[in-house]
């Protein structure tokens, strides 16, 4: 069964905001869709919403592949991305990253055995300043990191406690985690 | 139109012309990567910076000036990209300072900063840009030499480091191999896709320094996807039927005409040692532009593999090499005391318009009502006007009836340009202008402009506003159809096309100032639809472009070769037969009591039947002119790959009419254009942009109508290209392509394969269900032969087959 196929209103919305003889300006709502639904976008879904906006599936990838949110294999429930450019890479990016993968046991495109957790390297998140930062799925971003933070991190998300109940000790210096950082 | 000044040059230049058109106008040269005629100007490789400078106005609208009194030039801040830059009125272009000169430099050291430098293997080697741009525009000794052990030299990068790694033998299809490592990025083969045939097919993948080409849709579909090797300006995207057969340098390239359609589009053919090698689109802006079809591209092989080199006998029942003079006593010995009617003289559809005259000539001197060529229509093409290419573009609505993307590929990608509404462009002093400032990236396709019909869904139905569906056998009722709601009549119902929607057809025909009909072989083999539409365009005013089969059609038809009486190739009745060029059916063969083939390659049918076959000669190895569907003298040129021995249709016919101790009408290809000359003043002589040779003809169209109910589609791959195992496993098994109901009576599954048997010949086809067909419908590929007809068929499952 195709991932549209239950949700032919929200499609109508969606296409509401875009010029009917160019349907595939909707490209990104349905992509985002998927990948929050799905955690992922598999080639089957690319080519449904490919057939489904008339355009070809080279061209759903292409625009897919840009964004670094969009995920093309599968992933956990937590997907930890680490910022790993030029400050956040300064203010140790790259200690923040080997020890996550000491952690977990898993490499991009990976997911540990228990499901719950991937990682992935991602371009500056725009909070240089709170570098080397760190974002969980959507969720606000993780500043000031450091192998403490990041640990009690892990430890909380094991725990099954939401993000924001989790204490991570030491600070930026100023309030961390703003709302929408 | 804008005047400014290039380096130390003045020049004028139309409105919307690019900085970078105005450079080459002037006569100076920039290096450009990305830009490429007919594609959208995009400014990505940056290759193109050079300095600009222009006057401003000020409040009072008048320009601001220097002391001197003259109009104040304002540098622009930074190098500007020429490619996307307007040329406009007092602009000062400076394309030789020293800042532009290191910008250029600093652009090629960062192009071939992640490139592999593999240019002894790379097929590009010699007719590289890259190569070439880094030799003219790279480091240079002013700014960049390193001195080691003592010895000066000329850094080609100030960089160390890894060079990126990427997939070097990346197969797109069995045609095009992508080498990931050479890519720079340039975008021209996704623009290509995009913008020329309608197929996003290819696409940057990943972003910033990761970036590389991929696509979803592999292999690419076979078609439109070779050019994209001519235009890649690295060796990233290569031609696999050419893959390690030459240094660039090594090929002897010939200058002539594809013979494969009607189009006449303009190839380069790239051969060695006696072998066609490689085909490359030769530019002609006023008919293909830079664009050939992959058929034409890719399907050469078969003229390569297998030839003919010397005459073959049959002798105790099998076929023997003999001698040209055994073969010359033998002819004698048989055609002794012939009689001129009992000749049949046959040409094949590729023919030259010399040969065509030379086999018109005898004919009549024969008397013989057995003449004619392969595929030739009911109708004939030369009564319909003809219009250029060019001038669809100027059309406000077109009428398609038949498949152009299979049938005239080239006219296709005309249709994609006026969907896009683009009018012929400016012709600079270099040609074609190199960034057109008037394209762009995903411009809207007017489907409004656009209707289409077809028997089957063609390529161009999704581009159209209106496209409709018939069944074969019923293009007379379409065309009788429109025919009468433009004349206020009422219409006879045409079965799968609603009234409605002819309705608004006629509507659109009728309010647009310019339209154009384009018809194919179907309506080309019903006299009646044809006659409708010569009408038409004679009442209402329209273009027309009509699509033969046979592609030199207008040619032949007007030297004469048009046989009304209808016992032309088709028909058994000649006693004597020389066919040249290719085999007539089986039937035709059985009754003749002589069977003389001069081809270039043996088929199972002349092996089986001819008496004596002669070796012939490609259309890749012809000397001649041919008409094309816009009816344009075009010439051919040898290319040398012929056998020796090899002959063409004037030889060939010489050699039998000696035969028969009769004079031939040329002995040879210089006599025959003189002849064809003197007899139809023809303009050889003028340059191909106004040759133009369009006799008024009024030719009887041949009687009949076709019965089958198997409808032959038209292709732009013809069955001798087959030979070669790449276009085989390219395109796979031929579809018969069937209603499901139909399907359903003939007791057809899905997926089945099949042995169709018809007039022209035997396939193993692979049995397709499609809802889009009207109810009725039999679909098989025609592969050239007796495209666009109804045919009588024969099904089998053979053993082992899954039916
Ligand atoms: S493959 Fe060739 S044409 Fe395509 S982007 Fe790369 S260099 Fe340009
Ligand atoms: S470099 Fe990490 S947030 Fe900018
Ligand atoms: S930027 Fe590539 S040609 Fe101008």
């Amino acid at each position: 069964m195709g991932f549209f196929d239950d949700k032919q209103d929200w499609l109508e919305i969606v296409f509401r905001n875009y010029p009917p003889e160019n349907r595939r300006a909707a490209v990104m709502p349905l992509l985002r869709k998927v990948q929050q639904e799905e955690g992922h976008v598999s080639p089957e879904r690319i080519r449904e919403i490919a057939e489904i906006l008339g355009t070809t599936a080279t061209e759903v990838r292409g625009v897919m592949s840009f964004y670094s949110y969009y995920q093309a294999v599968p992933t956990g429930k937590y997907h930890l991305q680490v910022c790993a450019t030029l400050s956040c890479k300064l203010a140790g990016a790259e200690e923040l990253w080997d020890t996550l993968r000491a952690e977990l046991g898993v490499g991009p495109g990976e997911v540990t055995p228990d499901g719950l957790f991937s990682i992935q390297k991602v371009e500056c998140l725009g909070s240089c300043h709170t570098a080397p930062v760190v974002q969980v799925n959507d969720e606000p971003y993780l500043e000031c990191m450091n192998r403490e933070r990041l640990r009690a991190l892990l430890e909380g998300l094991r725990a099954g406690k939401p993000l924001e109940e989790i204490e991570l000790p030491g600070d930026c210096g100023h309030e961390v985690r703003k709302e929408g950082a | 139109m804008p005047k400014l000044r290039i380096n130390d040059r003045e020049i004028e230049v139309p409105e919307g012309t690019s900085v970078l058109d105005a450079i080459f106008h002037a006569g100076y040269d920039v290096p450009y990567f990305c830009s490429e005629r007919h594609l959208s100007p995009i400014g990505a490789c940056r290759m193109c910076l050079v300095k600009v400078g222009a006057p401003r106005k000020g409040k009072d609208g008048d320009w601001i000036r220097d002391e001197a009194g003259n109009p104040q030039i304002f540098w622009f801040p930074k190098l500007m990209a020429a490619c996307t830059t307007r040329a406009t009125e007092g602009m000062v272009v400076d394309t030789l300072a020293d800042e532009v000169r290191k910008a250029q430099a600093g652009m090629v050291e960062f192009h071939l900063e992640n490139h592999p430098l593999d240019c002894p293997t790379c097929d590009k080697g010699g007719a590289c840009e890259l190569q070439d741009r880094s030799y003219e525009y790279g480091l240079f000794e002013k700014y960049y030499t390193q001195t080691q052990n003592g010895l000066k030299t000329v850094l080609y990068s100030r960089f160390e480091f890894t060079k990126r790694h990427a997939d070097k033998h990346h197969k797109l299809s069995e045609f095009v191999v992508l080498d990931r490592e050479r890519c720079i990025h340039c975008k021209r083969c996704v623009r290509y896709f995009e913008e020329i045939p309608g197929e996003e097919v290819l696409d940057f993948i990943e972003r910033g320094n990761h970036t590389f080409i991929g696509s979803e849709e592999i292999p690419l579909p076979a078609g439109f996807s070779g050019n994209i090797t001519d235009i890649c300006p690295v060796g990233a995207l290569l031609d696999l039927t050419a893959r390690f057969r030459a240094r660039n340098w090594e090929f002897e390239k010939t200058p002539t005409v594809d013979m494969n359609d009607a189009f006449g589009a303009a190839i380069w053919v790239d051969s060695r040692s006696g072998r066609i090698e490689r085909i490359r689109a030769r530019e002609h802006p006023e008919t293909n532009q830079i664009w050939i079809s992959d058929a034409a591209r890719f399907g050469h092989g078969w003229a390569s593999r297998d030839r003919l080199t010397e005459p073959l006998l049959r002798k105790d029942g099998e076929l023997v090499p003999v001698s040209l003079a055994e073969a010359e006593a033998f002819l004698a010995e048989r055609l002794s005391g012939a009689k001129g009617e009992e000749v049949g003289l046959l040409l094949a559809a590729d023919a030259t318009l010399e040969e065509g005259y030379a086999f018109a000539e005898a004919a009549r001197a024969l008397k013989t009502p057995h003449f004619g060529f392969e595929n030739a229509t009911r109708y004939p093409v030369a009564n319909l006007p003809a219009a250029r290419y060019e001038e669809l573009l100027e059309a406000e609505f077109a009428l398609v009836i038949g498949d152009p993307a299979e049938e005239m590929p080239n006219l296709y990608l005309r249709l994609q340009e006026f969907l896009k509404g683009v009018t012929p462009a400016p012709r600079y002093y270099h040609g074609t202008p190199i960034a057109d400032l008037r394209l762009e990236e995903h411009m809207p396709r007017r489907r409004e402009r656009l209707a289409v019909f077809a028997p089957y869904p063609t390529r161009l139905h999704r581009f159209a506003g209106v496209a409709g569906v018939y069944p074969p056998g019923s293009v007379g009722a379409l065309v009788g159809a429109l025919f009468a709601i433009l004349n206020g009549k009422r219409p006879e119902p045409v079965p799968g096309v609603p009234e409605a929607e002819l309705r608004r057809v006629a509507e659109r025909f009728l309010a647009a100032k310019t339209r154009a009909v384009v018809v194919g072989a179907e309506v080309l083999e019903a006299p009646a639809a044809a006659q409708a539409v010569a009408d038409l365009a004679r009442a209402k005013g329209a273009l027309v472009f009509a699509m033969p089969p046979a592609a030199g059609a207008r040619g032949l038809e007007a030297v004469g070769l048009w046989n009304p009486k209808g016992r032309g190739w088709e028909e058994p009745g000649a006693g004597l037969l020389l066919a040249f060029g290719a085999t007539p059916p089986e039937r035709v063969l059985a009754a003749a009591r002589l069977r003389v083939l001069a081809l270039s390659h043996l088929d199972p049918r002349a092996r089986a039947q001819a008496d004596l076959v002669l070796p012939a000669k490609t259309f890749y190895e012809k000397r001649g002119y041919t008409v094309n569907a816009e009816g344009r003298v075009l010439e051919l040129r040898p290319a040398p790959t012929a056998p020796l021995g090899a002959m063409d249709g004037i030889e060939a016919l010489a050699f039998w009419l000696r035969g028969m101790g009769r004079k031939p009408p040329a002995g040879h290809y210089r006599e025959a254009r003189e002849r064809l000359h003197e007899r139809h003043k023809l303009p050889l002589d003028l340059p191909e942009e106004v040759a133009f040779w369009r006799p008024k003809l009024r030719l009887a169209a041949r009687p009949g109508e076709d019965k089958g109910e198997l409808f032959l589609a038209p292709t732009m791959w013809r069955a001798r290209m087959l030979a070669d195992p790449r276009v085989r496993a390219a395109l796979g098994p031929p579809r018969l392509r069937a209603h499901p109901e139909t399907a359903r009576r003939l007791g057809l599954d899905p997926g089945a394969t099949v042995e169709v048997e018809t007039g022209y010949g035997r396939w193993e086809a692979r049995v397709e269900l499609d809802p889009a067909l009207a109810e009725g419908a039999l679909v098989l590929p025609a592969w050239g032969r007796g495209a666009g007809r109804r045919v009588a068929y024969r099904l089998r499952v053979p053993a082992g087959g899954e039916a």
